[in-house]
């Protein structure tokens, strides 16, 4: 069933909107299918070429390293700028014998066999400088015997039903088990959801590619055209790139008439301010929002950065303002709440819109924003991802997972049992009135409390539950509770409405009341064995004191409280007259030091001092003042009155 | 016109100084003879800058520029960067680069049109310095070292190189550049002439060590001497004030 010659397509990487038209007309899309893995496709080099275009005629100049020769300045440098130079370069510097010309074909052509399926490694054929430096990255790392063996594409068992970054497609051409891959991203939204027309929606997307221009052509900026294209920018960190592509990819005439494709970019910007704060991080306008304004020269650079920033990015945008209405697809990644102000926040003419349906984000991961990354992210949006996965073993994977999960969820159950014995109707309910119940007495709630233990009829000789805690304890009765809370409320309530029992001891021996703390909940169970009678408890057992009816107590308590409040009173008479004789002495002090100096603090009359006070007031305020002094005087006529 | 001068006891001027055709940046020393040198030959010509980079002195080796821009190290403060600002001229650009090899001045040689960078330099420090400088940028290495910035001295007119440098890469290299290129040494047989001496279009800047052979290789190389274009026989922009230092 598989086609030799639709697998063959599939070791060049393939362009989603050029896709061969074998591959085309058998694509069907997969269901069910959420869990594949991808595997990139191997890069295809474009050194050699670059490197050939040296060597074509023998000349005066020689480069000693490379055993290249040269005519002209131009073509030297070239041959320094160029991979081969650099690679040899490095070479030497590591005390290995550099490769000449031929070799260094050879040793790349290699490097493009051992890094397939490397998952790090991208495919150059698009852009000339990251390319060239990935690849010369690579066989120096080749060289240095760092890289290790191709790694396997791995498989991902996902669960749920989660949105997928990517559409999977099958082909008839192709083995089961390999499925292809697009970026949910690249299509609208209404064509998203609509999986079932995935197919022809792509075959409608196809685009014819360009043949390139003329380098002459191609140096007078090509004039914005109506071709599809996309906009995609990134902004983070100071760093802010932005580029419009087109989605028909440009054909390329190589040496020797290979033909390649590109990405034709119709226009890119990139900008980079110094806005992050060093060794801090983080913006200088957020610490300003959150730190207040610093006063330092980095401050005010970066903050002027920030400004210079946001106005350069939408300067282009709205240069670019034709073209991205007209785009697409909007790419963009912006996080953070400045970064986000900058490109959507409603200015004078802003250009894109938070609410746009073309906006999408990058469905990976993405670097810093430059130039470089942008293309990559261009070229892994609009590679289609090739998964080669064993459709049976992927059925085997989920029902091993699944019998582990059921295994995991078995024994789950019986090891819970064994730790907490089942616990019968009535134990339950009492751990739930202790719950109650105690919270009721810790808030005083003396009704709540009252009506929880009618309505749930509890008995009086309830006692909490699990009677081991360290709580329940030391006070194992809803009496115990509230009397070692110091509750007289709840004391009161318990002992003559609730009927508890006072004679009831707690693991140490204690009655309620001798836990309770203070006066008013001694009182209280005072007060209550006068209500109850003596022959209600046996109150010595209870350790309870003799009774006390209520307004005795009341009127003890008011006679404490008055005999408090006179000694209260001496005693800060005792210390007004102790600080007034304190002044008298400074101030005879100070008078015997400063001599005839203190002339002008000559002691005012009472008049002059209201004068002084009412000075500069409207007659209004002046009269309320008046209001208020004679107000006081009244209120301490009435004092005194009172007192004799 | 090539003078001698000594920074505080040493001989290593481009550690100190960093001179371009536009602007010189002086080391904050304990004594100004050394700034003084550079102010009595530049003085009402470009102006000069007393600096610091990193809180260190060794600004030569820290910084490189030329008479487009200068390029300094991320460990430069703001308060430095921010005073350079202030005190060159408006058209030179400064930018601070977030560059593993932070001694910009020891793995970057340029003048106004070419730099030679150190090989294993980042591919966005290699834009920067096109942008910012203004130059053409060429990965290479002088007489096997990877540090050009302190074994050639370049200025528009030449350059001095390693002494060790082979002809053959010192014709390559010669080639690349486009300015004549001699092998040689400075303050008393030193290879590292980067470091040992700072130069532009009219002023070279040497050791208190360098002999006269050593001198009059600079000055016939970087072409110094009387008929120099930028020399006091022929009309320059600088006629006057080198005159002036004459008499």
């Amino acid at each position: 069933m598989a086609d030799p010659r639709v697998e063959e397509l599939l070791k060049r990487p393939l362009y989603v909107y050029d896709l061969p038209q074998e591959l085309l007309s058998t694509l069907t899309t997969k269901t069910g299918t959420q869990d594949i893995a991808e595997q990139t496709p191997e890069p295809t080099p474009k050194d050699p070429e670059l490197a050939a275009q040296e060597s074509a005629i023998a000349s005066s100049t020689l480069c000693s390293l490379c055993n290249v020769t040269y005519r002209n300045v131009e073509e030297q440098r070239g041959h320094v700028r160029s991979d081969h130079h650099r690679y040899n370069i490095k070479t030497q510097l590591r005390g290995n014998a550099p490769l000449d010309e031929a070799q260094f074909v050879k040793a790349v052509g290699e490097l493009d066999e051992s890094i397939s399926g490397s998952e790090s490694s991208e495919s150059d054929d698009d852009e000339a400088e990251g390319g060239t430096d990935t690849t010369l990255t690579a066989l120096l790392k080749r060289q240095a015997k760092l890289s290790g063996s191709p790694e396997e594409a791995t498989t991902t068992v996902q669960g749920g039903t989660a949105k997928q970054p990517l559409f999977w497609l099958s082909s008839s051409g192709l083995p089961s088990n390999k499925s292809l891959g697009v970026y949910r991203a690249i299509f609208s939204n209404i064509e998203q959801d609509e999986p079932g027309h995935l197919v022809d929606t792509l075959r409608k997307k196809q685009l014819a590619p360009i043949k390139a221009r003329t380098n002459k052509a191609q140096a007078q900026q090509s004039p914005p055209d109506s071709s599809p294209h996309i906009f995609m920018c990134m902004i983070g960190g100071g760093h802010f790139a932005a580029m419009l592509v087109s989605l028909a990819p440009e054909i390329h005439r190589k040496q020797g008439g290979v033909e390649e494709r590109q990405a034709r970019v119709i226009a890119h910007k990139t900008f980079h301010r110094y806005t992050t704060r060093r060794k801090q991080g983080g913006s200088q306008s957020a610490s300003d929002a959150s730190r207040g304004a610093a006063h330092s020269a980095g401050s005010s650079l970066r903050r002027y950065n920030e400004a210079a920033l946001e106005k350069d990015i939408r300067e282009l945008l709205a240069d670019w303002k034709e073209m991205i209405d007209s785009s697409e697809l909007l790419f963009i990644r912006a996080t953070g709440k400045t970064n986000k102000r900058i490109l959507f926040e409603k200015y004078d003419n802003h250009v894109l819109k938070q609410n746009d349906p073309r906006l999408r984000g990058f469905p990976f991961n993405t670097r810093r924003a430059t130039q470089g990354e942008l293309m990559r992210c261009f070229k892994e949006l609009t590679r289609v991802k090739v998964s080669e996965i064993d459709e049976a073993a992927l059925a085997a994977a989920a029902a091993a997972a699944e019998a582990k999960k059921k295994e995991e969820s078995k024994p789950s159950t019986p090891r819970r049992q064994p730790q907490k014995p089942k616990l019968s109707k009535e134990e339950e309910e009492a751990l739930l009135h202790t719950s109650q119940i105690q919270a009721l007495i810790r808030r005083s709630k003396v009704p709540a409390l009252m009506s929880y233990l009618s309505n749930n009829s509890i008995p009086s000789s309830f006692t909490f539950t699990p009677a081991d805690s360290t709580q329940n304890f030391r006070s194992p009765t809803p009496l115990h509770l509230a009397a070692n809370l110091d509750a007289p409320a709840v004391v009161a309530a318990l002992l003559t409405r609730a009927g508890a029992d006072p004679t009831i001891a707690n693991t140490e021996g204690r009655t309620p009341f001798e836990l309770a703390g203070d006066r008013p909940t001694r009182d209280a169970f005072r007060i209550s064995r006068h209500e109850l009678g003596e022959s209600k408890w046996d109150w010595a057992v209870a350790k309870v004191p003799s009774a006390v009816s209520k307004t005795d107590a009341d009127s003890r308590a008011e006679r404490e409280r008055k005999a408090a409040e006179e000694e209260e009173t001496s005693r800060r008479k005792f210390d007004l007259e102790r600080l007034k004789k304190e002044d008298a002495e400074r101030e005879a002090h100070q008078r015997a030091s400063k001599g005839g100096r203190a002339l002008g603090a000559v002691e005012k009359t009472a008049a002059e001092k209201r004068d002084e006070e009412t000075r500069g007031m409207t007659p209004e305020m002046r009269m309320r003042l008046e209001r208020e002094r004679r107000a006081r005087a009244a209120e301490e006529r009435f004092r005194r009155m009172q007192n004799n | 016109m090539a003078v001698r001068a000594q920074f505080e006891n040493s001989n290593e001027v481009g550690v100190f100084a960093r001179l371009t055709n536009s602007y010189a940046i002086v080391a904050v020393g304990a004594s100004e003879n050394f700034y003084s040198v550079f102010e009595s030959e530049l003085q009402d010509v470009i102006p000069i800058c007393h600096a610091t980079i990193a809180g260190t002195r060794i600004v030569g080796r820290l910084t490189v520029g030329n008479k487009n821009g200068l390029l300094v190290p991320t460990t430069t403060t703001d308060q430095e960067l921010q005073h350079l600002r202030n005190t060159l001229p408006d058209a030179v650009k400064i930018q601070r680069i977030e560059e593993r090899l932070s001694a910009l001045g020891n793995v970057i040689c340029c003048n106004d049109h070419v730099a030679i960078v150190h090989p294993d330099l980042e591919r966005e420090t290699e834009e920067i310095i096109a942008d910012v400088l203004g130059v053409e940028v060429f990965r290479q290495t002088v007489a096997d070292n990877v540090l050009t910035g302190s074994y050639m001295a370049l200025s528009n007119q030449g350059g001095i190189v390693h002494p060790k440098t082979s002809i053959r890469d010192q014709d390559e290299l010669s080639s690349l550049l486009q300015v004549p290129l001699v092998a040689g040494s400075v303050n008393r047989g030193s290879p590292v002439v980067g470091a040992g001496m700072v130069v532009n279009d009219w002023l070279a800047v040497t050791g208190l060590d360098t002999t006269a052979t050593e001198l009059s290789v600079i000055e016939s190389v970087f072409r110094l001497g009387e008929m120099a274009p930028g020399g006091a026989g022929a009309a320059g922009p600088n006629k006057e004030s080198i005159v002036e230092s004459f008499y």
